[in-house]
């Protein structure tokens, strides 16, 4: 009786997870093998360099999922965190000030998103559709067309090393140290309740409310960090929000096993999953796939894997009911 | 008894409604240290509305409620908790993808010096607590999900006592419980430290062998207080449903069409829950299924309409054998399924009553595709008169109905499909007396007009009174079919708890 | 055996009933004529702010610019109603809008057959999305996202992005003509919004489309379906969009692929600012149709007040919310 504790214990937390991590060496074993340097210290660098901004991203979309709900926001909070560090880093307000700054806008749109999901029981849909369009508007009002500039310690700052170490790669562990620890503490096991059975989750006692507001607001943070380090890459601002960016965000939480209903997956899986899509667009480059072909592949190997992912979730879900 | 032991909860002219419903009024009664109390009722007659102000969960319009002498107003089950009251909720209240260590311990499961929750920590807690209740055959570590439900239903009993309540709320308890001595002994236990029960249940012989005395309530009022062991049966029965139970009716007398192709005939089906089923239904005949919670009798209603797939056996209808692959099929073959879950699986919430009732037949009520309003009133009101639903409901949007009115429309809506054949799951659950008796007068002359029914009901007089047969599962197969003149609840009963001849079947094993 | 169906509310004794609502679905006009009141408050604000606004020829230069969202927003209304979404929408618009020009390249020889092709292609892809969510069950948020990629990149491979044009000067004289002084895209409304509200309100494939948002598990209880109804939807919606796509080809008198992806978000904010509960079942066209007016009144608005087109999504954006905190009562009265 006692031995099956631990193995059941992280089925459900890690099963996407694992699936998508094989995926995501299987893919990249693939690439390495067409593109020698990938393997270099470069090379990760680089590859950590286009992730990052889709890793965090999709991180921050991962919280507001696993508690059972929707967040369109994730590229409103990017453009105007962009914006705002291509108009205030070099000037008024400095690097560090605009960090704190674009910190500050994403707890702002988390937050309000977080209210009126939570507090006002309004739609998550509807809800953060109508701040993404809203987060779009600011950008433009901040600024009318691409320009600005992004202040170079932090374009340099942010894609290069330290000591050595890619930031990147930085970030990355600590996202990942971030959520072990948010995984184990109380908050951590309330999202996982309140996006399975949110019913349940309130009659052991659980607050719903203030759970999805953490959540949210989290996944603020995140975007807003993400869209720090975009500001770093691209160097000068742009506030128009691309289309594509949250179907990969999406894809990339869906590949990692995190299911869409909520309270099943975790952030692990879908770091891989934005791994999984970053290699995969690298690998149709390298192959040499024209233009034409790389959209159609992306569209349906994306549902391919998005079924994978979401495949592995139901699974983790199978151990039958005896009874009815 | 007063003065003798102290009293622990006083619940003062509590009332509660919901719009125009009232769930509770004006119910008052108390509970005194080391006493277990059951409180019964039919479906709709407040009970769970009861449980949840006990809980925290909802707060009364009026009334008060003190618990040890000090006011009683929890902000949620937390406070409730802290207050002195824990319950074991009849649904429970267990989150399937944790632990079964995470759940004991919601909402504040013990931190590790770093500040989290460390998995290790809680299960041996969780194993010490279990074992302290006499609970060895559940792994802390194990989730929610990978149990049987008996088990799970431990655990939400167990997570209510270690909270070391003074007012403990068991509400159905030993709906999965295979073991229902250790729940009993666990009462007994409490009792002599000086908790009090409040036992919900509708099984009387659980209330006989555990409670002191018992509050009836009915339609949101309470109707008695009295001690257990000095009431009958009867008498109990009647306070509970404002009748006596004989006078439900005389035997009506079979309308079964005699050497008639049989409408139904399943042969040794076996699917997800049902385990080597075989029965037959005639014309005419009101065939009833019983079994306990959990016995397979929804997995065979659901594969005899298509909602899961057969993997063995033949089905075959009128005659010839059938696949039932989809609802569909099975309605296009004359059978339809009025199922479990009015709410999510019965009504459409946002249509009117006459929209949810004319939709098997809207095409019929259209002409050029576009719905005549009058041809579709005319239409509904063919129905309507068989299940007694008033004609001034009909534009009403059906939330706006009862319970029994909406059961009501969802059979009218079975019947406007022109199935002879109908599967009925616990047809009677959440409805009023009134709209029993309607439904009963409907299956009574959908049978006489040479229909066929396959009745489950978790009412055992129901079930005597109205079925010629009564088929009765046990463990997803059936373990007996009585006639007519053998049916009783006790045979009922008995075969349905896996005796048979006088013994128990098999050893009941867990997990 | 339990008391839950006391859970919800809404239900009554047979003592006494709640409000009782006349109509089929009474209580929907509601937010229907509210966004109809704020769009002739908004018109009327106009024409005092700026008294040359809101003549005869601006007002219905404003329903020509409307149409697109009109067009576009019943199909995803019908989809949101279902309980799914279209995401492709925009894509399918410029696929659409593409296609009747390169096909017929400043000409009126192909149009008989340019236009059915279009309409067929679109409503093809729109097929495709049912298929994927009806057979193979894969979310809709999913099925059209990745759809919308995928079909972009295949526009993008057949014309490398570049604006085709021009369109077939008939469909351009059709988007900017009159006849007896009223534009010719104005009739189409007309007759467009008729069959559209027959369609989904009165026809009996509306009245199971209702059913089925309302409840999937009651409709496939019942044996209504599902498959075929959702594949349709979805076809519709495909179709629609190609429609857009061919009067917006001919409005701008060239097409290109992106053109159609800024009416994506005003086609569900559309219905959503009409009273349709995201989650499908409920909401009118009546509905469906004030959003997308109100939607182009202000974007109108808000040109002729020279301002920005960021201030025209913030204030977008915060409408949508404004639609949500208005219905909350309404909407949440049944949760889910």
């Amino acid at each position: 009786m006692a031995g099956d504790t631990v193995r059941n214990r992280r089925k459900a937390l890690g099963n996407g997870a694992v699936a998508a991590a094989g995926l995501l060496i299987v893919m990249f074993a693939v690439y390495a093998s067409h593109q020698p340097t990938a393997l270099t210290l470069f090379g990760v660098g680089n590859l950590l360099n286009n992730t990052i901004v889709l890793a965090l991203a999709a991180t921050g979309l991962t919280f507001a999922i696993l508690c059972g709900e929707f967040d369109l926001s994730g590229p409103g909070v990017i453009a105007i965190a962009n914006v705002v560090v291509a108009t205030t880093s070099a000037g008024s307000l400095g690097a560090a000030g605009s960090f704190g700054l674009v910190l500050l806008i994403g707890l702002v749109v988390g937050g309000l998103n977080g209210i009126l999901v939570a507090y006002l029981g309004l739609q998550s849909l509807a809800v953060t559709l109508g701040s993404l369009i809203a987060c779009q508007g600011v950008a433009l009002l901040i600024l009318p067309a691409p320009g600005g500039q992004v202040v170079d310690s932090i374009a340099y700052g942010i894609t290069g090393n330290i000591m050595s170490v890619p930031v990147p790669a930085l970030l990355l562990a600590l996202t990942i140290v971030f959520w072990l620890l948010l995984r184990q503490s109380r908050m951590g096991l309330a999202i996982y309740a309140v996006g399975t059975d949110q019913a349940a989750a309130g009659l052991s006692g659980l607050n719903i409310r203030t759970t999805k507001l953490f959540a949210f607001v989290l996944a603020g943070l995140f975007y807003a960090i993400a869209g720090f380090v975009f500001s770093a890459e691209i160097g000068s601002g742009d506030p128009r929000i691309s289309d594509s960016f949250l179907l990969f965000m999406f894809a990339a939480v869906a590949i990692g096993g995190t299911s869409l209903f909520g309270g099943r997956g975790g952030v692990l899986g879908t770091l891989a999953g934005a791994g999984i899509l970053t290699v995969l667009q690298k690998m149709l480059f390298a192959l040499g796939v024209a233009d034409f072909y790389t959209n159609i592949f992306n569209g349906i190997i994306m549902i391919l894997a998005i079924l994978f992912g979401q495949a592995s979730a139901y699974l983790a879900r199978r151990p039958e009911r005896r009874g009815t | 008894m007063e003065g003798e032991t102290p009293k622990v909860l006083d619940f003062r002219s509590v009332s509660k409604r919901y719009g125009v419903t009232i769930a509770l009024h004006d119910v008052s009664f108390e509970l005194h240290a080391g006493e277990v109390c059951g409180l019964l009722g039919e479906n709709g007659a407040g009970k769970s509305t009861l449980v949840k102000i006990l809980s925290g969960v909802v707060v009364p319009d009026s009334g008060s409620i003190e618990l040890r002498g000090a006011p009683f107003k929890p902000q949620g089950i937390v406070d409730a908790r802290a207050a002195g009251i824990a319950t074991a909720f009849q649904e429970l209240s267990l989150i399937p993808t944790l632990s079964v260590a995470a759940n004991l311990f919601l909402p504040r499961p013990a931190l590790n010096r770093f500040g989290l929750v460390s998995a290790s920590g809680i299960e041996r807690e969780a194993a010490a607590i279990l074992e302290s209740y006499g609970v060895t055959d559940i792994a802390p570590g194990r989730l929610i999900e990978e149990l049987p439900l008996g088990l799970r239903q431990k655990v939400e009993i167990v997570r209510a006592l270690w909270h070391s309540p003074s007012v403990l709320v068991l509400d159905e308890a030993t709906a999965a419980l295979s073991d229902r001595e250790w729940l009993f002994g666990l009462a007994d236990a409490v009792r002599r430290d000086g908790t009090s029960v409040l036992y919900i249940s509708h099984k009387l012989d659980e209330i006989r062998r555990l409670c002191q005395r018992c509050v009836i309530l009915r339609n949101g009022r309470k109707v008695l207080e009295s001690d257990v062991a000095s009431m009958s049966d009867e008498a109990i029965f009647s306070s509970m449903a404002g009748r006596s139970p004989a006078e439900a009716s005389k035997k009506r007398p079979s309308a079964v069409r005699q050497r008639t192709e049989p409408v139904l005939q399943v042969a040794g089906i076996s699917g997800p829950g049902v385990d080597h089923v075989s029965f037959s239904l005639a014309a005419g005949e009101i065939l009833g299924v019983a079994g306990l919670e959990g016995h397979g009798q929804s997995s065979l209603f659901k594969a005899l309409v298509g909602l899961s797939i057969l993997t063995e056996g033949t089905v075959s209808a009128g005659g010839k054998t059938v696949s039932v692959r989809s609802p569909r099929i099975a309605r296009s073959l004359g059978m339809v399924l009025v199922p479990e879950e009015r709410k999510s699986e019965g009504l459409f919430h946002d249509l009117t009553t006459q929209a949810n009732i004319s939709l098997p037949v809207i095409n019929r009520a259209s002409r050029f595709n576009l719905v005549n309003r009058s041809s579709e009133r005319r239409l509904v009101e063919k129905v309507t008169p068989a299940v007694n639903l008033p004609e001034r409901f009909l534009p009403l949007n059906i939330d706006a109905l009862s319970g029994g009115n909406q059961q009501k429309a969802v059979l009218a809506r079975a019947l406007m499909t022109g199935a002879k054949c109908l599967l009925l799951f616990d047809p009677t659950r959440g409805v009023d007396v009134g709209a029993k008796r309607n439904i009963y007068e409907m299956m009574r002359s959908f049978v006489g007009d040479g229909g066929s029914i396959l009745f489950y009901s978790t009412e055992l007089d129901e079930l005597v009174q109205l079925c010629d047969r009564c088929l009765v599962l046990y463990r997803n197969s059936i373990a007996g079919e009585l006639d007519r003149d053998q049916l009783s609840q006790d045979r009922i009963l008995s075969l349905a708890s896996g005796y048979r001849n006088g013994a128990h079947q098999a050893a009941v094993e867990e997990a | 055996m339990t008391d839950k169906d006391l859970a919800n509310p809404s239900q009554a004794t047979e003592f006494g009933l709640r409000s009782s609502r006349r109509q089929w679905i009474g209580s929907e006009i509601v937010p229907a004529l509210t966004v109809f009141a704020a769009t002739a408050l908004l018109v009327v604000g106009m024409k005092i702010a700026n008294p040359s606004f809101g003549s005869f020829e601006q007002i219905t230069a404003i329903l020509v610019t409307a149409i697109f969202l009109v067009v576009a927003s019943f199909g995803q209304g019908l989809v949101i109603l279902l309980g799914g979404i279209d995401l492709s929408l925009g894509v399918i618009i410029g696929i659409g809008g593409m296609m009747i020009a390169e096909w017929t390249h400043g000409s009126n020889d192909a149009l008989l057959y340019a236009i059915p092709l279009t309409l067929l292609c679109c409503l093809g892809i729109g097929l495709i999305n049912g298929l994927g969510v009806a057979i193979a069950g894969i979310p809709p948020f999913i099925v059209t996202l990745a759809s919308g990629i995928t079909f972009y990149g295949v526009g993008l491979g057949f014309t490398a992005g570049n604006s085709q044009q021009p369109v077939a000067p008939a469909i351009q004289h059709f988007m900017s003509s009159r006849w007896l002084g009223v534009p010719y895209p104005v009739y189409f409304i007309v007759v467009f919004v008729v069959i559209a509200w027959l369609f989904q309100n009165r026809s009996a494939e509306g009245r199971k489309l209702y059913a089925i948002g309302s409840s999937p598990g009651a409709a496939r209880i019942l044996g209504l379906p599902m498959a075929p109804l959702t594949i349709a939807v979805y076809a519709i919606s495909g179709l629609c969009a190609g429609i857009t796509g061919i009067l917006l080809a001919g409005y701008s008198s060239s097409a290109t692929l992106d053109m159609g992806n800024a009416l994506l978000m005003p086609s569900i904010a559309a219905v959503v600012i009409g009273g349709a509960r995201v989650t499908g079942g409920s909401g009118i066209y009546l509905g469906t149709l004030a959003g997308a007016l109100f939607l182009s009144t202000l974007s109108t608005v808000i040109t002729t007040l020279s301002l920005s087109q960021g201030f025209r999504d913030l204030v977008q954006g915060g409408v949508i919310i404004i639609a949500l905190l208005l219905q909350r009562g309404r909407l949440n009265l049944r949760s889910r």
